[in-house]
C-alpha cells in the first residue's frame, strides 16, 4: 500500500482496534478462568489464584466444579445447558455450512446475470430481492412456523437451513453482483471472442477471478446463519438439534447460572468458529492482496 | 452489458425460489393479520381495516419508540460504515502483528446476539463493569454512571454494543472491495496525488462506493430491525428510553399476544426502512441499481 504511517501511530491504532473488538471477549475469557467468588472479590484476581479450568472440565466431562460442591454453594448456578454447548456447536456449524454452500450455489449465478446482462424482468426481480428483507423477521415468525409445520420440517435441520438461506440470499446476490461488476469488461469480451458460452463466462472467468470475494460473501452467509437466534429457536426441536445461539441464550437468560460457567460456554463456542472464520478470512485477504485480479 | 431477450430463468429461478417461498405467504399473512383483530385470548378474527395502525400510532409509546429507532439507525449505520472503512484501510497495511489484528477484528461476528448482549452488560455494569472500574482507576469516577439504567445513556450504550456487533462484516466487505481496486490505478494515484485524503476522496472512494452503499443499506436495515440486543440488555427500559419500534413488534405480538398490532408496527417499520433505502441510494448514486 502506498503511504506510510508513523510506527507509534500504527501501534496506537492497532491497540485501539484490539481493545474495542477484542476487549469484551477478553473479559469473558478472564471470567471463565476464575470462579465467581474471586471474580466479585476485589482483593483476589487471576494473578493471585491462578487459572481454574474446572468449568471447562464440567462442560466436557460432567464432573462438577469443586467450588460448587462446598456447603454454601448454590446448586442452581450449574446448568445442564452448558453441557449442550459442544453438540450445539456441531449443529450450528452444519447448518451454517449448508446455508453458505446453498447461498453461493444459488446466489452466484443470479448475481452474475444481474451484474452483466440486461433482460426483461430484470428490474422487478432485483427490486423484489432488495425489498424482501425489509419486513422484520419478528413479524414473519408465526406464518413461517405454520409453513414449516405444514412441510413437516420442524425439529429437523432442513427447516432452519431453508430459512437462513432465504434470509441471506438477497444480500449474497447484492454483494456478489457488486464484485462481478468490478471485473473489467475486456476480459469477458475476450472470452466471448473465444466462443465461450454464458455458463463458461460465469464458471471459467467470473468465478475464478472473484474467488476471494466469493469467500468473503460465503463468510457472510455462514455468520448470518450461525448467529441467528429466533428461527433457530422456533424450528429446532430437542437438545439434539438445537443450534448454539439458542443454547447460549438459554444460559445467558438464566440469571442463576454462574458467571464463570456462562463465560466458559461462551468461550468454547467462540474458539472453533473463530478458527474456521480466520482460515477462510486469511485465504480471502491473502488472495485479494496478492492481486488475483490484474486488470 | 449484454442483452438477453428472454428471462434467464435457469439462472435466476433457483435463487428466487427460496426467497419467494419465505416471503410471499409470510408477508401476505402478516399483512392480513395487520388488518384484522388477531388476539390469542379472543376467538374470531374480525376485519378491522386500519384500526390496528391507528391504535398503534396513537399509543403513547409510539413516538418514543420511533424516535429511539431513528436515533439508533442514524447513529449506527454511518458510524459502522465509517469505522469499517477506517479499519479496513488501516488493516491493508502490513505491520508487526497485523495478522493478529485482522483476526481479532472478526471476533464480534462469531458471537450470537444474545451473547454479545451479555458481554456488553458486563462492560456497562454500574458496580462490576469494566468501564466504570477503569474510569474510577483513572480518577474519573465522576463520569462513572449507571450506563444501562439511566435514561440518558441507555440508548447510547445499546448503540455502542450494536455497532460492535456489526463492525466485522463492514470490515470484511470493505477490505474485499479495497483489494479489488486495480493496483495500477493506485500506483498512478500515488504518483499524481500526494495527499492521502485527496487520494481517498478522488481515487479510492469512487471505487468502493457501491460497496459502501450496500453496507449503508444493510446497516440501516439491521439497526432499524434489531431487537435482540435491546431485549437482552435493557428490555426496552428504563421507561421507554431504549424501546425500539422493532422491539415493540415483538412485545405486541409475543408479550401482549396482540398479533394485529404487532404486524401493524411491522409494516410501519417496512415503510420507514424503504424510505431509508431510497434516501441512501439517492444520496449516493452508484451504478448498483442502474437498469442499463
Amino acid at each position: 500500500m502506498p503511504g506510510r504511517l508513523h510506527p507509534l501511530l500504527t501501534f496506537l491504532f492497532a491497540g485501539l482496534i484490539l481493545l474495542f473488538t477484542g476487549g469484551p471477549v477478553l473479559l469473558s475469557l478472564y471470567g471463565s478462568l476464575v470462579p465467581d467468588r474471586i471474580l466479585f472479590d476485589s482483593s483476589r484476581s487471576l494473578l493471585t489464584e491462578g487459572p481454574n479450568f474446572e468449568t471447562y472440565r464440567y462442560v466436557f466431562t460432567g464432573q462438577l466444579p469443586d467450588s460448587y460442591l462446598q456447603e454454601s454453594a448454590n446448586r442452581a448456578m450449574i446448568s445442564d445447558a452448558a453441557r449442550q454447548v459442544p453438540q450445539a456447536l456441531v449443529n450450528s456449524t452444519v447448518n451454517a455450512l449448508a446455508a453458505m454452500v446453498l447461498n453461493l450455489l444459488l446466489g452466484a449465478p443470479a448475481a452474475f446475470i444481474f451484474a452483466r446482462y440486461v433482460f426483461p424482468g430484470k428490474k422487478i426481480s432485483f427490486l423484489y430481492l432488495i425489498l424482501s428483507p425489509l419486513v422484520p423477521a419478528v413479524a414473519l415468525v408465526t406464518p413461517i412456523y405454520m409453513m414449516m409445520q405444514w412441510l413437516g420440517l420442524i425439529g429437523t435441520p432442513f427447516g432452519i437451513i431453508l430459512v437462513h438461506t432465504a434470509r441471506a440470499l438477497p444480500f449474497t446476490i447484492l454483494i456478489l453482483s457488486v464484485f462481478f461488476r468490478r471485473i473489467p469488461a475486456e476480459i469477458f469480451e475476450a472470452a466471448v471472442l473465444d466462443h465461450c458460452s454464458r455458463f463458461q463466462l460465469f464458471w471459467r472467468v467470473a468465478v475464478p477471478l472473484s474467488l476471494p470475494s466469493i469467500g468473503a460473501t460465503g463468510l457472510f452467509a455462514f455468520m448470518l446463519s450461525y448467529s441467528e437466534f429466533m428461527f433457530g429457536m422456533l424450528l429446532s426441536g430437542d437438545a439434539e438439534t438445537r443450534p448454539v445461539s439458542v443454547v447460549m441464550a438459554a444460559l445467558a437468560r438464566n440469571t442463576d447460572v454462574s458467571w464463570s460457567l456462562l463465560n466458559t460456554g461462551i468461550f468454547i463456542a467462540i474458539v472453533p468458529t473463530l478458527v474456521l472464520v480466520v482460515i477462510v478470512w486469511r485465504f480471502v485477504v491473502e488472495g485479494l492482496l496478492s492481486g488475483a485480479v490484474k486488470g | 452489458m449484454w442483452t438477453i431477450n428472454r428471462y434467464p430463468g435457469t439462472w435466476l429461478i433457483p435463487a428466487l425460489l427460496p426467497v419467494v417461498l419465505m416471503t410471499v405467504y409470510p408477508i401476505g399473512h402478516a399483512l392480513w393479520t395487520s388488518l384484522h383483530e388477531v388476539m390469542l385470548l379472543f376467538p374470531g378474527e374480525p376485519f378491522v381495516g386500519l384500526k390496528n395502525y391507528e391504535r398503534v400510532i396513537t399509543n403513547n409509546y409510539f413516538l418514543d419508540a420511533l424516535r429511539n429507532s431513528l436515533v439508533l439507525t442514524l447513529m449506527a449505520a454511518p458510524v459502522v460504515v465509517t469505522l469499517g472503512t477506517l479499519v479496513a484501510l488501516f488493516l491493508q497495511r502490513r505491520f508487526f502483528g497485523s495478522q493478529i489484528v485482522r483476526s481479532v477484528v472478526l471476533l464480534p461476528w462469531v458471537l450470537p446476539g444474545a451473547i454479545s448482549a451479555v458481554l456488553w452488560v458486563w462492560v456497562f455494569h454500574p458496580s462490576f463493569g469494566i468501564l466504570n472500574g477503569t474510569l474510577r482507576e483513572l480518577g474519573l469516577g465522576q463520569f462513572a454512571v449507571d450506563w444501562l439504567t439511566s435514561p440518558r445513556t441507555a440508548l447510547f450504550s445499546v448503540g455502542v454494543a450494536h455497532i460492535w456487533t456489526q463492525i466485522p462484516f463492514a470490515v470484511v466487505l470493505l477490505m474485499a472491495a479495497l483489494a479489488n481496486i486495480n493496483s495500477e490505478t493506485l500506483e498512478a494515484a500515488a504518483v499524481d496525488c500526494r495527499s492521502p485524503f485527496k487520494r481517498f476522496a478522488y481515487v479510492i472512494f469512487p471505487e468502493i462506493k457501491a460497496m459502501i452503499v450496500v453496507l449503508l443499506v444493510y446497516n440501516a436495515l439491521m439497526a432499524f430491525t434489531t431487537y435482540d440486543l435491546v431485549y437482552a440488555m435493557t428490555g426496552g427500559g428504563p421507561g421507554t428510553a431504549t424501546t425500539l419500534l422493532s422491539f415493540q413488534i415483538w412485545r405486541e405480538s409475543f408479550s401482549m399476544y396482540d398479533f394485529g398490532a404487532g404486524s401493524a408496527v411491522a409494516f410501519i417499520v417496512v415503510v420507514i426502512s424503504a424510505a431509508f433505502i431510497v434516501a441512501i441510494t439517492k444520496a449516493l448514486p452508484s451504478d448498483l441499481f442502474a437498469s442499463d
